[in-house]
């Protein structure tokens, strides 16, 4: 059947930064070990517990000069200099060097905004009083500073829009500047999701005992499984591996990227979202079912299409199995599950732009700490190159939110 | 172009509030309306380290005791969705087919400074304090409460965050993915954000005065506003009392300044036009304006030229209000409040005044509404207008249900 590509909305570029480096290649080549690159997060500010997670995902001292002059930058907090990174990175791969300004779009996620500034101007204000707070943090340390920062930097005047959903943000970004386009509000858009981790909110999730620790359980004998890592569907799961960095689409209408002569990386298809009232405010519910039914609800017969799903396994013990329940109870047959949340770590993006080299052909490498597969789970894990034409990407909030957005190869 | 042309309309049918003017959207009504300030020294946290201490705090000991458990914002949340959806039978809300739509800019940031304090102090923090630490706390709040499985999002853009939230939730209504919608903001006071905005030298240290020649800085409040909103026929087909129509919404960016609004007012203006165009609607339908009205310097000659290249002659006798003057500027809930003020002006045919005792700034070219409050013509089709760091801009249009099915004007190409 033709497609209305008026009506259509086309994936065509896309920038994006984490601790595997700078743009996809880097992320294709992370994604194709199944490790991920992390360093030791700095606990010596005394907000973690003696025992704790240790490991991270960031982005620190990464040379954006490519994409972000010194100058520039020093006016940014790292949140904000991710964003515009990664908004310059994706222009530059649609080969769109003039925006329509009044028509182009900002859409972003985060789930923590700007950290780092936060915590600065916390603790000038905690530790010093009100009257020491630093305007120049303030009015960067906001959750939409980014996006922001992004229409300042490439003149965007359309929507701007910033969405904290936690896990879920990311896809709810992308499906509301698709939404977007489709309504002709915009002819571009610039999408997708920002994120900064720092000491702080680093310890808060371990507090919370969301993130992977060394594993203890008993029976386990390799020294793999005592090591800190993220294990997605993995018997010896127990946490995710907290990260940070961005990834941005540019989007447009298919008319308008036809128009222009864009090299088309992906369609974005359908979508659908929901809240399980089970969930516990800090973690994963029970709600499988009415999660899976509202899936079916809204993809209907586009789920037999699905030929691999960019899963939102983390390794978090509960909500890995909350996907896998809603995966089997929703899509007719199990296609391939990729988890590169094991490589991205959770937060700034790292799926959506996975989904783009998944459709690619990208090799997926199995992540390194699955070696006990979790039979309870009906997930099997596998290695090597994509082959899909149709994927579902789905992410689980912390809290009770999922999403799911689907992609196609044009 | 998507607009509310040719859709059923969504319309209100459920309100809450809560503010330092009180814990009901009644009680925020009649404080409005006689112009009584909910502006006062703070006692949350103290002021003696900061330039100012007055601000709009809620008395918390007005609220139901069965949120008590949670974090301020949350709490507020809840309690005016509480309120918006009284009349809703539980099993529409648990359908699935009902969503929340929420704002918010800072979440549960008072409880998290206070995690923080104490972990400063080498004790261990109330790792249930903050729960609703992230800008989704007040959103996911509610949902959980009222056992929505539809759609859960929350936008975060500074002051506009609720705006934003209320034209997602038109939308979602649109396209019919679902047939209730919880739709406005929550936000708490705190330091963090009291002190920056005090650094900005944003922050009055007298009550705020809006539109006035001698305004100095906007008050900081606090609270939530919430709109229980669905397609007409089904707010028909349950016996619901429509209280007004949510006609359309209009969001743009200046892309000029991270903190500081366009000092002509043109991304203002845009979102302002796209509203219009997008409800079927011209500038001379608009009856009156709820204005952003912060009573920063900047922000009230941003919004007048907005009003001006919209409006053109016309805003000069535009009845146009700021009612932060009374309860403060409740940042990401701001757009919320406002929206229960607007439907309430709709409803009661009167425009609240902007609080102070000086006429308004001259300068400015506007009809503000000053002293006492203002008659309305008996339909009326309200602007609620927020502005925000980031250049953000998102404004919502609701009209008097009884005009809802009048003749549709055809919006203008782009």
């Amino acid at each position: 059947m033709s497609k209305d590509t008026n009506n259509e909305v086309v994936v065509t570029g896309i920038g994006c930064i984490g601790s595997f480096g700078l743009g996809v290649a880097a992320l294709r080549q992370a994604l194709a070990t199944g490790v991920a690159n992390t360093s030791e997060i700095n606990r010596s500010a005394g907000y973690h517990r003696k025992v704790s997670a240790t490991q991270a995902a960031t982005t620190d001292e990464q040379d954006l000069t490519p994409w972000l002059s010194d100058d520039d930058g020093r006016r940014m907090s790292q949140f904000s200099q991710h964003g515009v990174t990664c908004a310059r990175m994706a222009l530059a791969s649609a080969n769109l060097h003039e925006l329509p300004s009044e028509r182009t779009a900002v859409t972003i996620a985060t789930a923590f905004g700007p950290g780092g500034f936060t915590e600065r101007l916390a603790l000038q204000v905690l530790q010093k009083g009100g009257k020491f707070a630093s305007p120049f943090l303030f009015t960067d340390c906001v959750a939409n500073a980014a996006a922001g920062q992004i229409a300042i930097a490439t003149g965007a005047r359309g929507a701007n829009l910033t969405i904290c959903q936690r896990e879920a943000g990311p896809l709810l970004a992308v499906a509301q500047a698709a939404n977007d386009l489709r309504l002709g509000r915009a002819d571009v858009c610039l999408a997708g999701a920002i994120d900064e981790l720092h000491p702080l909110s680093h310890a808060i999730l371990d507090r919370f005992r969301a993130l992977a620790r060394p594993s203890t359980r008993d029976g386990v004998q390799e020294d793999d499984v005592l090591e800190e890592r993220p294990r997605p569907f993995d018997q010896y799961r127990n946490g995710y591996l907290a990260g940070d960095g961005g990834t941005i689409l540019v989007l447009e209408r298919e008319q308008h990227a036809v128009a222009r002569g864009a090299r088309i990386q992906a369609r974005v298809g359908g979508g659908a979202r929901a809240f399980d009232a089970t969930a516990p405010r800090t973690g994963h519910g029970t709600g499988s079912a009415a999660l899976a039914a509202r899936l079916r609800e809204r993809l209907g017969a586009h789920l037999h299409e699905i030929d691999a799903v960019i899963s939102a396994a983390s390794g978090a013990r509960r909500g890995d199995a909350l996907e896998a329940e809603i995966l089997r109870l929703a899509v007719p047959h199990m296609p391939r599950v990729l988890t590169p949340k094991a490589v991205t770590g959770e937060f700034g993006g790292g799926t959506i732009a996975s989904a783009m080299l998944a459709l690619a052909g990208a090799d997926f490498g199995k992540p390194a700490g699955c070696k006990h597969e979790d039979a309870s789970l009906g997930i099997e894990i596998s290695a090597g190159p994509v082959t899909a034409r149709h994927i579902l990407c789905s992410a689980h909030a912390a809290g009770g939110v999922s999403s799911w957005l689907t992609f196609e190869k044009p | 172009m998507s607009s509310s042309l040719g859709h059923d309309p969504v319309v209100v049918t459920g309100i809450g509030a809560v503010s330092s003017l009180g814990p009901t959207a009644d009680a925020l009504w009649q404080g409005v309306i006689a112009a009584r300030r909910g502006l006062g020294e703070l006692d949350l946290f103290a002021t003696t380290s900061h330039r100012t201490k007055l601000a709009g705090q809620v008395d918390t000991d007005a609220l139901p005791r069965q949120f008590a458990h949670m974090s301020r914002a949350d709490r507020f949340g809840c309690t005016a969705t509480q309120a918006a959806v009284q009349d809703v039978p539980t099993f529409l809300l648990q359908s699935g087919r009902a969503g929340v739509f929420f704002g918010s800019s800072t979440g549960a940031l008072f409880e998290g400074e206070r995690f923080l304090a104490a972990l400063l102090d080498g004790r261990e923090g109330d790792l249930h304090s903050i729960v609703g630490l992230q800008n989704d706390g007040p959103g996911n709040a509610v949902a959980k409460q009222f056992g929505c499985g539809g759609p859960v999002i929350t936008y975060s853009t500074a002051c506009t965050s609720a705006n934003v939230a209320i034209a997602a939730a038109l939308d979602a209504l649109h396209s019919g993915e679902v047939d209730l919608a919880i739709a406005g903001g929550a936000d708490e006071l705190c330091e963090i954000t009291y002190a920056g905005f005090n650094s900005l030298r944003a922050i009055d240290s007298e009550p705020t005065r809006p539109f006035r020649a001698d305004r100095k800085g906007l008050l900081m409040g606090e609270g939530a506003g919430v709109l229980l909103l669905e397609r007409r026929s089904h707010a028909e087909a349950r016996g619901a009392t429509v209280l007004a129509e949510l006609v359309s919404a209009g969001r743009s960016c200046d892309a000029n300044h991270v903190s500081a609004p366009d000092p002509e007012g043109r991304g203002a203006a845009t979102a302002i036009r796209q509203a219009l165009q997008e409800g079927g609607l011209v500038p001379a339908d608009i009856t009156f304006v709820n204005a952003h009205g912060t009573g920063t310097p900047h922000n009230d000659v941003s919004e007048s030229k907005a009003m001006h290249a919209v409006f053109g002659e016309r805003a000069r006798s535009l009845p146009i209000t700021s009612t932060k003057s009374m309860v403060g500027h409740l940042l990401g809930a701001a757009g919320g409040i406002e929206a229960v003020l607007t439907v309430l002006s709709i409803q009661h045919g009167l425009l609240p005044p902007t609080a102070g005792d000086a006429p308004a700034d001259p300068e400015l070219g506007l009809d503000v509404v000053v002293h006492e409050a203002r008659t309305l013509p008996a339909t009326n089709v309200g602007l609620s207008t927020n502005l925000a760091f980031g250049g953000n801009n998102a404004v919502i249009v609701l009209r008097s249900p009884q005009a809802a099915p009048g003749p549709k004007k055809q919006a203008e190409p782009r």
